[in-house]
């Protein structure tokens, strides 16, 4: 083993220890037994099948806000604007469902996906606008338009696209079955897996192994270098951004329609945000992300199962998550400046 | 007539002033802990939990002075999670930024459940209902509680401090350069981990003030991303925290004139303006940020963590 790899291997270890005894400690002070929480949990993420899909559903929209994360920071761009993507995408891709409830499976479905997957790249795409036309740092305004995003989707659904049959409830039309994304296995896991899945391929192909990956390697090291030999920034981080929006959209309007059936406010649980720890636990690698959302899709469904099973709020699935990126950011730091230290 | 004038002008200050002093006070932290070379997007955590355990403070005492001094030391509790993360493990700050806010948003949620739908008595007003009908400063004096004048002491202050003391002139000095700081024997890290607490107490003590003081209740993620609307301000204020009142308060009476707007028959959706204080200040970086190399302000070594240097 190389020393680099050595030097990573033992800062996965170090996180996931720190990680482990962060989450017994905040387990103690809840008064919880720790150990048995723990190994509940991890029954409840990846027990049995109906675990296992629930953590799977939980795992699609993060995957896919992750590679909306990973692939601008290939540019050496931070986006925090996944939950804001998705919600968008969610609006787009309903407002076809809204303005042509009968149309045909085989028209509807696809052009409701595709206008998802363009909110989403749109509002992503606003801010490389942002930072290549004004220099409005990326991570600043896609915080902020995170916010607008979702209160955009609450303006519909209290408002113009409120359906009077859903009793007073704010939420859009039930989307009919011509419209509704094809789920898997029986269950509800649904192609939106799939698709996470072939992008983080396709992704880490092109920018692994094509051309592609060096201009961006070089525009991320050195823009001045990269523009001496032709390589555009302006044009690399119109496109990062609006892939990985598109992605992250695609994400909003799948869940949308396969898992809750119609446009609601409360559509993630902080999708963006855990698609956001995802990308950096994987260290901006397409393929790890794979695992790591499935693992913290689990977390989540495990999450929801204590609140059901055991009355422990769901929000104990959030103050984990926090843990665990300040272990993995901790230990990743200490090893950075250890190697630096040593060579 | 003058009079009635007068007494709307008193009325819209003292509106536009309590609403903005918690964003006035997190806009403050930011500002410092970005002028000593520090990105701390964990501010928006940290002014949730010091709403929370504020919030939770004073409904236990009873007093509202507690509850807001609780409130600003568990904001600092939390930024010691960012000083830990970006100066004992040299981590990225933007990643251990996030990384602050979910901590904070989980356990604020978590254990805000017992505070939620509570009620607080807050500060007494600076004067009795006996002197509301004096003109303009009468809405001001029964509106506004102690916390507000004493917002404005600490923004002036702050701004004097940095700029007329040595030790302001240290956090300046390693904004700038870190390595040169280094060489005139200041001593940066010390002064980057007092620089990220400061803004820690501040935002902590900016959530105390909107749950304690401002809305009396407590709400789950009830500051809605004030503190990343705070670090696009900062950015507006140019770094310097005397601008950052007349920006902030420039701010808020945006919004309070859009709130007016409704009364003259505009009707909007309220979940459509609840979108302007995000718009507007994603403007005024934009119309910053074209001025950029005329304006600049920016410490140095933040340029790092911003990516434009290259």
């Amino acid at each position: 083993m190389s020393s680099t790899g050595r030097i990573r291997f033992l800062a996965v270890c170090g996180a996931g220890a720190a990680f482990l005894v962060a989450a017994l400690v905040f387990l103690v002070a809840i008064d919880r037994p720790p150990f048995a929480t723990l190994a509940q949990m991890v029954l409840y993420a990846f027990g049995d099948s109906y675990s296992l899909s629930e953590s799977l559903v939980k795992a699609t929209p993060i995957l896919l806000c992750a590679l909306a994360v990973i692939l601008p920071a290939r540019l050496g761009l931070i986006t925090v604007g996944g939950e804001g993507q998705l919600y968008f995408g969610a609006l787009t891709g309903t407002a076809v469902v809204v303005a042509f409830p009968d149309g045909p499976a085989i028209l509807l479905l696809p052009a409701m996906l595709v206008a998802g997957a363009a909110g989403g790249a749109i509002w992503s795409g606003a801010a490389g606008l942002l930072r290549t036309r004004f220099n409005v740092n990326e991570t600043i305004s896609t915080l902020l338009t995170n916010y607008v995003a979702i209160l955009l989707v609450n303006y519909v659904v209290y408002g113009p696209w409120k359906d009077p049959a859903s009793l007073g409830w704010p939420a859009s039309i039930t989307f009919p079955p011509g419209a509704t994304v094809p789920s898997l296995f029986g269950s509800r896991v649904h192609i939106g897996l799939i698709a996470g899945v072939i992008a983080a391929l396709v992704l880490h192909v092109a920018v692994e192994r094509t051309r592609w990956g060096i201009v961006l390697s070089v525009l991320s090291e050195n823009r001045k270098v990269g523009a001496v030999v032709g390589f555009s920034f302006v044009r690399q981080t119109l496109l990062v951004m609006t892939i990985g929006g598109a992605l992250a959209g695609f994400a909003g309007i799948c869940e949308t329609s396969a898992i809750q059936g119609r446009l609601q406010s409360g559509l993630s649980v902080g999708y963006g945000l855990t698609g956001f720890l995802v990308a950096w636990l994987s260290g901006q690698n397409f393929l790890r992300a794979i695992p790591i959302a499935i693992l913290t899709g689990g977390l989540i469904a495990a999450g929801d199962a204590l609140q059901l099973y055991s009355r422990i709020p769901s929000a104990s699935a959030t103050i984990l998550q926090g843990l665990l990126f300040v272990a993995a950011l901790g230990a990743s730091g200490l090893a950075t400046r250890w190697k630096a230290a040593n060579g | 007539m003058a009079e009635d004038a007068l007494m709307m002008a008193g009325s819209w200050t003292a509106a536009m002033l309590r609403s903005s002093t918690p964003l006035m006070m997190v806009t403050l932290g930011e500002t410092l802990t970005q002028r000593v070379g520090i990105v701390n997007l964990g501010i928006e955590g940290q002014m949730l939990s010091g709403a929370c355990v504020g919030f939770a403070a004073a409904a236990q005492t009873g007093s509202p002075v507690i509850g807001l001094a609780v409130g600003a030391m568990a904001g600092l509790l939390l930024s010691l999670v960012h000083v830990a993360l970006c100066l004992g493990c040299s981590a990225n700050q933007i990643g251990s930024g996030i990384a602050v806010w979910t901590l904070g948003l989980g356990l604020t949620s978590y254990f805000g459940r017992a505070a939620v739908g509570g009620k607080v008595s807050g500060l007494a007003p600076l004067a009795n209902s006996t002197s509301a009908n004096v003109p303009f400063l009468g809405p001001i004096l029964t509106q506004l509680t102690p916390v507000v004048p004493f917002a404005l002491v600490i923004v002036l202050f702050s701004g004097f401090w940095l700029y007329r003391t040595r030790t302001g002139l240290n956090w300046r000095v390693v904004g700038e350069s870190f390595e040169a700081s280094r060489a005139l024997g200041i001593r940066p890290v010390l002064v980057q981990a007092q620089g990220i607490l400061v803004g820690g107490l501040f935002s902590g003590f900016a959530g105390a003030i909107l749950s304690v003081d401002y809305t009396q209740t407590w709400a789950n993620e009830m500051t809605k991303g004030r503190g990343f609307v705070a670090v696009g301000l900062v950015i507006v204020a140019r770094w310097n925290p005397l601008l950052v009142l007349p920006v902030v308060l420039l701010f808020g009476l945006s919004e309070a004139a859009t709130l007016r707007l409704q009364a003259f028959g505009l009707t909007l959706s309220p979940y459509l303006i609840a979108c302007l204080p995000y718009l507007v200040c994603l403007a005024c970086v934009v119309i910053v940020s074209l001025r950029e190399r005329v304006l600049g302000g920016m410490p140095a070594e933040l340029a790092t963590v911003f990516g434009r240097r290259r």
